[in-house]
């Protein structure tokens, strides 16, 4: 690897148990284990996280709606080719600010290509705009056990959240007060 | 589609109020001017560590410390978001990197200034912060998907920059003569370079049209300018510091504040690499991509041996 | 009596945690790749924050402010340990001396959440999350680069011959404490160092790092310390002497 950077691992971020693994962004990282540390450090600053993912770009295997609906991508697999596991990601909808790749579900498939597929046959296909498949064993995911050295520190750096900071009243205070004086103080700065 | 239809469907998107997201056709020059500002902006958070940076070590509390470095940590963190959404649109880390290292690639001037008292600390949070603040609220509704995200991500965590600086400014006004006296001197060095970060007048502005029309930029430099300058000299008059402008009025027809002309020739100058500390902050840079060749290395061979990165 | 005992040994554990975050606050934007600077920085405001809640024990037991202690003290009133006060050095140097430190903190707080002190307990138990996380990175870090390359290796023997002497002054306990170890209020030295000794030793082996020879630590007294540390506290203290104490920063 040349790459004076390392390689990209994209990152998933789960904030809550109840909410799907959403695409944060990535990670600079020499292999999965640190990439989810690296994680974890850029990501987790601030509440709230239950879990991450990570796992090498170039695993990705990616493909706008658009480029899913020409048909030079896909061919067959051999019927006997081994399958295994493929986590399926996409992004829906527009045109919202707030869209991220996100965890729809697992297919079982022999290769990239066909892990699509068969995620466009299991999966609803409508107002998707991207997907994404990984093979399984390419995504490096947290631990549970490891939460509360993983996440439940950023809650406790509260130094962090602007309302550590609590300015506002301090300058409305203030401006009423000149908000008191004559208009003709405001024409000029310096007399 | 034709070249000419698919750019006609790209702007129609634009126009619908659609996000444009890695993958899509878009028109180089789109492309190119997103990979230009992108990478410079995230340039600007990398080198934006050192001049705060140089005053960790001497924070005067340890609250001081724990929120200056949480700061400088999370400019760290910006620079990461913003390199990644660069990445998304086919240039890698290594190569925005190295071109700015080779002198070829921009980032705000602001911070070719030196901080030079404690008291830069607090007014680069309240004066430089809160023009970044601006820029990036109208960024997080640019065209492009990723770029937009991350200014989401990146408005939220900016608020406490600019509020650690107001609490220590404030401070400093009520404080000792000397810290009056500190907080007012920071003003009048941090002031100028501030109104600069807008960048040049539209007039002269050569990518601002197209960059509204395509949906990157939504205000011009001087509309942002001059809705900076505005709540900044109300602000600070409500705290008693002086605008180190003798040309500036209020104008009650347009209920603005009219500032005294830029110093365009030290704008430019700065820009182009004749700033106080540009040689210095560059230097910085380039000694830790050096410094740290080595490790970056021993992982590579670490992770190649096991098969893996 | 108990008390002042205690608040020096506290005042012992805060200086360590305060220092070593400073030193590891000088590698923020000079650190090998934008990652690092974020979770070395991660790493000094995790320090920085035990500091603080051991500083806030310290101002209960003996009445004076987090930031007087701090700032308002000379070299010769620090209590901590020469390991921490060097200079940061190269990258082996800075990751390899937070490994060695995040393994003795392991092995402490793993007995203190267990003191017979309810406050000395709570705050282990604060800081122990943090700690174990720490010591994650670290031993990556200090495995990768014990293993990477022959330069990596270069270096982190280099650093390592340097620094075990240091480290073992961590188990150098201070004048007296024997009273506090018998009132279970904090562990036996000795037992400490054996299982600190076995972990790092089992990990810098697995890293290809021979363990050094020497047995005696570098200081006997906390009160012994280096030319450093008087550079390090005439900058951190500089602008909040220019004022006295009591003004707001």
């Amino acid at each position: 690897m040349n790459d004076s950077q390392w390689a990209r691992y994209e990152v998933f971020e789960q904030e809550r148990a109840s909410a799907p693994h959403r695409n944060a962004g990535s990670v600079h990282a020499s292999d999965a284990e640190m990439a989810l540390g690296n994680a974890r450090d850029v990501f987790v600053r601030r509440p709230n996280c239950f879990s991450l993912w990570v796992v090498p770009e170039a695993a990705v295997f990616a493909k706008t709606a658009q480029e899913v609906a020409r048909d030079d991508w896909y061919t067959a697999p051999a019927a006997d080719a081994p399958r295994e596991t493929y986590l399926v990601f996409n992004k829906k909808g527009q045109p919202a600010r707030e869209t991220f790749v996100e965890y729809v579900g697992e297919v079982k498939a022999a290769a990239p290509a066909h892990a699509l597929r068969v995620a466009l046959e299991t999966f609803p296909t409508q107002d998707v705009f991207v997907w994404w498949v990984a093979p399984e064993r390419r995504v490096l995911k947290s631990e549970q056990a490891d939460a509360a050295s993983m996440f439940a520190p950023a809650r406790t750096k509260k130094y962090r959240m602007h309302t550590f900071y609590p300015v506002e009243p301090i300058m409305r205070e203030l401006k009423s007060a000149q908000g008191m004086l004559d208009n003709s103080e405001k024409m000029t700065d310096n007399d | 589609m034709t070249e000419t239809e698919q750019l006609q469907a790209f702007e129609a998107r634009i126009a619908r109020g659609e996000k444009i997201e890695p993958g899509d056709w878009m028109p180089d020059a789109y492309r190119q001017q997103l990979i230009r500002m992108i990478s410079q902006h995230a340039h600007s958070e990398i080198i934006g560590m050192l001049p705060e940076g140089a005053w960790l070590q001497r924070a005067p509390t340890l609250r001081r410390k724990l929120v200056l470095l949480a700061k400088v940590q999370d400019e760290g963190g910006h620079g990461q978001y913003l390199y990644h959404a660069a990445e998304t649109l086919g240039v890698t880390r290594a190569e925005m990197i190295d071109a700015l290292l080779a002198g070829r690639a921009k980032y705000s001037s602001v911070f070719n200034y030196p901080t030079l008292t404690w008291a830069d600390i607090g007014m680069i949070g309240w004066l430089v912060d809160g023009a970044a603040i601006q820029n990036q609220t109208m960024l997080a509704h640019c065209s492009y998907g990723p770029y937009a995200r991350a200014m989401v991500r990146i408005c939220a965590e900016e608020t406490f920059h600019k509020k650690q600086g107001m609490e220590q400014i404030i401070r400093y006004t009520r404080g000792t003569p000397r810290q009056k006296q500190m907080a007012q001197d920071a003003l009048n060095r941090w002031w100028w370079p501030s109104l600069m970060m807008f960048g040049p007048h539209d007039a002269t502005s050569p990518n601002s049209a197209q960059l509204i029309r395509w949906g990157i930029k939504t205000k011009t430099n001087d509309e942002l300018r001059q809705d900076f300058v505005n709540k900044m000299v109300s602000d600070f008059h409500a705290v008693g510091l002086t605008i180190p402008d003798p040309d500036l009025y209020y104008d009650a027809s347009s209920g603005n504040w009219i500032s005294g002309e830029i110093n365009w020739d030290e704008f430019w100058r700065v820009v182009k690499g004749d700033g106080p500390c540009n040689a210095e902050r560059l230097q910085a840079r380039r000694e830790a991509q050096e410094n740290g060749a080595w490790v970056r290395e021993a992982l590579a061979a670490y992770a190649a041996a096991r098969g893996e990165g | 009596m108990n008390d002042t005992l205690l608040a020096r040994n506290v005042l012992a554990l805060a200086d360590d945690s305060l220092l070593l975050g400073h030193r590891n606050s000088e590698w923020a934007g000079h650190a090998p790749i934008l990652e690092e600077d974020i979770a070395f920085a991660n790493l000094a405001l995790d320090e920085l924050g035990h500091a603080q809640l051991w500083y806030e024990l310290h101002q209960e037991l003996t009445g004076r402010e987090p930031d007087e202690t701090i700032f308002f003290r000379d070299a010769a009133d620090y209590l901590n340990i020469q390991l921490v006060e060097l200079p940061k050095g190269d990258w082996a140097f800075s990751m390899l001396r937070q490994y060695l430190f995040d393994a003795y903190e392991n092995v402490l707080l793993a007995h203190l959440v267990n003191s017979s002190n309810a406050r000395v307990a709570e705050i282990a138990a604060k800081q122990r999350p943090e700690e174990m996380y720490h010591l994650r990175h670290t031993a990556h870090w200090v495995k990768r680069l014990g293993l990477g390359a022959a330069e990596s290796h270069r270096r982190m023997t280099a650093a390592l011959n340097e620094l075990w002497a240091y480290a073992l002054q961590l188990f150098a306990p201070l004048e007296n404490a024997q009273a506090l170890t018998d009132a279970n209020i904090l562990p036996n030295p000795r037992a400490l160092q054996t299982e600190w000794e076995n972990q790092v030793g089992a990990h810098l082996t697995a890293s290809a790092l021979a363990i050094p020879a020497a047995r005696a630590p570098r200081a006997k007294s906390r009160s012994e310390h280096t030319a450093h540390l008087r550079e390090l506290l005439t900058e951190m203290q500089e602008v909040a002497r220019s004022e006295v104490y009591g003004v707001e920063w």
